[in-house]
């Protein structure tokens, strides 16, 4: 309730400019946006310049957008700002190299990775997380219990693993060549995962019973609960696939960047955040779709300043959509009534 | 286990105590979610360095200069986004706080990958007053001394004014704001106003630790004011006791002897893991105070409505 | 009944040692020398915590056995703390280092870390800090000869760096510079483009990449764009292997024309790094030849014992360890400051050489006191007044069949 008020409050007093553009629809008003930068870009830089930064910025925000699908369904279900989903994806690629080291082909330690952290994941619901809800604890406990989690995983697999630099051993150097473009192969294997996995998501939400109850769920609890839904069965299965999800992405990033350690995901974690809340909290084609705007823009500034700007750049995008976009780029029409 | 090492955890204390009143006025008594801390707090500290160094100004002068600039940027960035929903404005201050680390590491004016160095000369000249002063009561063998009863001075003289304030007028309006935001509107209070103000006096207070940051650390680099400053501010806060300023102080002690004091732990293990240990049980350790004692340890249960 | 015989045999020893120590004569106490090692465990650089970790390990082993071979009573310790990579944290660490006895400090591997441990801890008490950073920065402060550093500072390595591509592809090219946005590509890459273009070569683009980020592509992209003559890579092995990657992607990047400054250089490829990224590239490292047998052992050494792969620097914090160790034997002493004080004594140009295959005789000279010139595995010590390497030696190596080979020596007076 009290998110719709100020909402409203926001939207009351946002500027004229803003609120005649909120008459499109925010994605093809994003598309739009994107695609005008797109020619500029190509009339500035050449058209070979243009669409290969282009070609990175979907390929660096692939790897984000995936993350961060794991994080919205948890942002967006449980309301829950989980700072230890960085962690997870570190998890999930640290159990693909000790079920590796155990012996199981690489594909299949993959595999065993995912469902292991997916297990995780709802352990930690279990031991954590569930109690936690019962006591009532407010968002600075959830917060502060979140980063306490994240250091338990991060540090767990360091303590056992190390902190020198891995590898999953795949080759990252070969390329598919479109044109005068290039894009490495394992890269377009990332964005084709991290699609597959967001158009999934999203169809199980959409016409599934458990994705509608999610849905339900996410939009009112209280209501949820009364209408006799499984509350505590949507829960599990949120984290179960949040884990799983989790796992992919960081088994992925692991294999097409080819070179990490265990603070993976700690330096990935704020633009995982930013491309949830770009996207819509709890949307994964937000999810996606915010990683991929964060990537464009970042690669895209590439052309204008030097590369060492391009974390700066991806914050100062994120302020600015926050002032002009609150609801994010997929952000659900329900509260703006 | 010396006198050195408890002196340094207790300067630590110090400072993280200085900076997380500011969050504590803002989450805890105005429901405000600042995640920025640490950029105001950057800004304050690189402010005196660069005046110091590069425009030759005393290092007292530079002081107030720093708390100022910060002011500025906290009203700059409440401007910008206090309107914003609650969670959307935590996220836009860390974007923030991470934008100033950036600039400072990128920029030319601030050093940028080389940092500032040389501007604690008059400090230490004070430093170097105090310790045959020190030295007549047998403590002059502490190098550190001196910085540890400034800091702790500071510390406690604005903690003071922090609980001062809370008790006027202002403070109740604040705390009003955290209660019902909406209602404290209804009383004829300019509800953005009180924020704004809330938020520049948390700016003020992280300038000022970022000014004893510095001269513990005598060098201004960018890394030591990456967000997890603020992230750790939340900790001991959270620890502490949620809407209680003596919480702060007594959150950040326990919680830098915590994290200092593990290093003590004596194991056969390999240097990597005790350092990976000393993680497991901070983090261990933040799971189940937030379980076990949710307000904090001298919080109340009654002040815990922040909305999400 | 046990129980005094037990105290007799005990009495009995301790009255042997006593004969054995009071035969040895004055100042022949057995050391018991604990070096300190600041290593980066946990934070932001924790990929350089392990190998250094088991570098300076290894440097114990290696002189216990030394002192042992050489009937010396000395034995070394090491202690170890985390620096976290923060000036803050190392401040902490450091301290619980001396609490532990140190009387050297190994480490830390940045300037803010160096600087904020110099004046808050080690100048006081003349300890010794041995750091990886190469800043020129660090020598902006007053350390009261208390930092030396194994590893040779920026301003001479870029003019080895234009050297060795002056001779493998010639005076006067365009060159690309990428480097990661941290202190020691930034100065480096400044005090090279400086050089270069004091030479009349020109600087077709300076690329610095935020070490964070997930890919590398646009960067490398626009590093190639430029066609240059050869490319000057500062990197640190973990950001690039992404790099590296991203250049060989590009299609249009030729290994072969890359000259890697010291923290790239390594004995072997390691695993991360795609072998295409690095085959024939160019490379340089601050020491001196006679340094090879030693290098070949050192290696063998860290291959035996087993753990982590080797990575940069390796062997600069080996060698820092020994230097440590075989001061103090000098100065039969653990006192830091005296250990200090002794370290010229035993790199001292023109005294008897010995390396860690001699190192045994090495430890029975200076025990007599004699000076010694202890030429490291990094190559040979000559300090310079303020304790940064002198050695204006530098290897040229190229990386051939995933290996360092060693191509020429250059001179950069």
């Amino acid at each position: 309730m009290t998110d719709t008020t100020q909402t409203e409050r926001t939207e009351a007093r946002a500027s004229v400019l803003s609120s005649a553009l909120a008459a499109l629809p925010r994605p093809a008003l994003l598309l739009a946006v994107l695609i005008v930068l797109l020619c500029a870009l190509v009339i500035a830089f050449g058209p070979v310049r243009a669409l290969q930064a282009t070609v990175n910025g979907f390929v660096a925000g692939s790897y984000t957008g995936l993350g961060a699908i794991g994080l919205t369904l948890v942002l967006g279900v449980l309301k829950l700002v989980n700072f230890a989903h960085g962690d997870l994806l570190v998890t999930g690629a640290y159990f693909t190299i000790l079920f590796a080291w155990l012996g199981l082909p690489l594909p299949l330690a993959m595999l065993t990775a995912m469902l292991a952290t997916a297990a995780l994941a709802l352990a930690t619901e279990k031991i954590i997380w569930q109690p936690l809800r019962l006591a009532k604890a407010g968002s600075l406990q959830l917060f502060l219990s979140a980063i306490g989690l994240g250091l338990v995983l991060r540090f767990t697999v360091q303590f056992f693993a190390g902190s020198q630099v891995r590898t999953l051993g795949a080759n990252v150097v070969t390329s598919i060549a479109i044109g005068p473009l290039r894009l490495g192969t394992l890269q377009a294997l990332a964005l084709v995962v991290g699609i597959s996995a967001m158009v999934i998501v999203g169809l199980v939400l959409r016409f599934t019973s458990i994705g509608k109850e999610m849905r339900a769920f996410a939009d009112n609890r209280a209501l949820a609960e009364v209408s006799g839904i499984d509350t505590q069965h949507i829960i599990n299965v949120t984290w179960i696939a949040s884990g799983f999800l989790a796992a992919l992405s960081g088994i992925l990033y692991a294999t097409a960047i080819g070179s990490f350690n265990p603070n993976f995901g700690i330096t990935l974690l704020l633009s995982l955040f930013a491309a949830t809340v770009l996207g819509g909290i709890g949307n994964p084609y937000g999810a996606l779709v915010g990683g991929l705007v964060i990537g464009l823009s970042q690669e895209w500034s590439t052309l204008l300043f030097n590369a060492r700007w391009k974390p700066a750049v991806g914050f100062a995008l994120l302020i600015l959509m926050l002032m002009f976009m609150p609801q994010g780029i997929f952000g659900r029409a329900k509260r703006r009534s | 286990m010396s006198i050195d090492f408890w002196i340094n955890v207790g300067v630590l204390a110090g400072i993280y105590g200085i900076f997380t009143l500011g969050l504590q006025l803002n989450a805890g008594f105005t429901g405000l979610l600042n995640f920025g801390q640490a950029g105001f707090m950057a800004i304050g500290a690189y402010t005196v360095g660069i005046l110091v160094v590069d425009r030759g100004w005393s290092l007292w002068l530079a002081l107030p200069a720093g708390i100022v600039l910060a002011v500025l940027a906290g009203l700059f960035v409440g401007i910008a986004s206090l309107r914003l929903r609650s969670d959307h404005f935590a996220i836009a201050t860390i974007a923030f706080a991470e934008i100033v680390r950036y600039t400072l590491q990128n920029a030319a004016f601030s050093g940028g990958n080389q940092g500032v160095l040389g501007f604690d000369a008059e400090w230490r000249a004070v430093s170097d007053w105090m310790l045959p002063w020190l030295a007549t009561i047998g403590l002059g063998a502490y190098t550190q001394l001196p910085l540890f009863i400034v800091v702790w001075l500071a510390f406690v003289a604005l903690l003071l004014m922090m609980k001062g304030l809370q008790a006027t007028p202002w403070g109740r309006v604040l705390r009003g704001i955290r209660e019902d935001e909406d209602a404290t509107a209804a009383l004829g209070k300019d509800v953005f106003a009180y924020k704004l103000q809330s938020l520049a006096l948390a700016a003020a207070l992280a300038a000022v630790a970022g000014f004893f940051v510095a001269l513990n650390v005598t060098y201004l680099y960018p890394t030591v004011f990456d967000p997890t400053f603020t992230f750790f501010g939340y900790a001991l806060l959270v620890l502490g006791g949620f809407a209680s300023y003596g919480g702060v102080a007594l959150g950040s002690v326990l919680f830098w002897t915590l994290l200092e004091g593990t290093r003590l732990i004596e194991t056969s293990l390999s240097a990597g893991q005790q350092a990976s240990l000393r993680f497991i049980i901070v983090g261990v350790f933040l799971l189940l105070i937030s379980r076990l004692r949710p307000q904090g340890l001298l919080g109340n249960v009654n002040e815990m409505r922040v909305r999400p | 009944m046990s129980c005094k015989i037990g105290r007799l045999a005990a009495w009995a020893a301790v009255s042997a040692l006593a004969i054995v120590a009071s035969a040895q004569g004055a100042g022949a106490e057995p050391l018991d020398l604990k070096i300190g090692a600041l290593l980066e465990s946990t934070g932001p650089l924790s990929e350089l915590g392990p190998p250094a970790e088991k570098a300076i390990n290894l440097s114990a082993t290696v002189a216990n056995k030394a002192a042992k071979d050489a009937g010396v009573e000395a034995k070394v310790t090491i202690v170890s703390a985390d620096s976290q990579g923060d000036p803050q944290a190392a401040l902490s660490a450091t301290r619980t280092l001396v609490d532990k006895g140190a009387s050297c400090i190994m480490g830390p591997s940045t300037t803010p870390e160096s600087i904020s441990v110099l004046n808050g801890i080690t100048m006081q008490r003349k300890i010794t800090l041995w750091p990886l950073a190469s800043s020129t920065r660090l020598r902006t402060v007053k350390d009261d000869g208390t930092i030396y550093r194994p590893v040779p500072a920026d301003d001479l390595q870029s003019k080895a760096l234009v050297k060795a591509i002056e001779n493998h592809v010639g005076k006067g090219k365009a060159v690309a510079i990428i480097f990661r946005n941290e202190p020691y590509g930034d100065a480096l890459s400044k005090s090279f483009t400086t050089d270069w273009q004091a030479e009349g070569g020109t600087i077709s683009s300076t690329i610095s990449f935020d070490p964070q980020q997930e890919s590398f592509d646009s960067e490398a992209g626009q590093a190639v764009d430029t066609n240059p003559d050869a490319y000057v890579v500062i990197d640190y092995p973990e950001t690039y292997a992404k790099l590296g990657a991203a250049l060989v992607r590009t299609g249009k990047f030729d290994a072969k024309k890359v000259f890697v400054a010291d923290a790239l250089s390594f004995a072997k490829v390691p695993d991360n790094i795609p072998p295409e990224a690095l085959e024939g590239a160019y490379g340089v490292a601050g020491g001196s030849p006679t340094g090879t047998d030693a290098f070949k052992a050192f290696n063998k050494l860290w291959d035996e014992a087993g753990g982590v792969a080797n990575a940069s620097y390796t062997a600069n914090s080996f060698d820092a360890a020994i230097l440590c160790f075989l001061s103090a034997v000098e100065a039969g002493s653990t006192e830091p400051g005296a250990i200090r004080d002794k370290i010229r004594s035993v790199t001292k140009d023109g005294a008897p050489q010995f390396t860690i295959e001699t190192l045994a005789d090495a430890v029975k000279t200076a025990a007599t006191g004699k000076e010694i010139d202890y030429v490291g595995v990094s190559g040979a010590f000559r300090f310079k007044d303020n304790g940064d390497p002198s050695s204006s030696l530098y290897d040229v190596f190229q990386y051939q069949g995933g290996k360092q080979v060693k191509i020429e020596q250059v001179n950069v007076k």
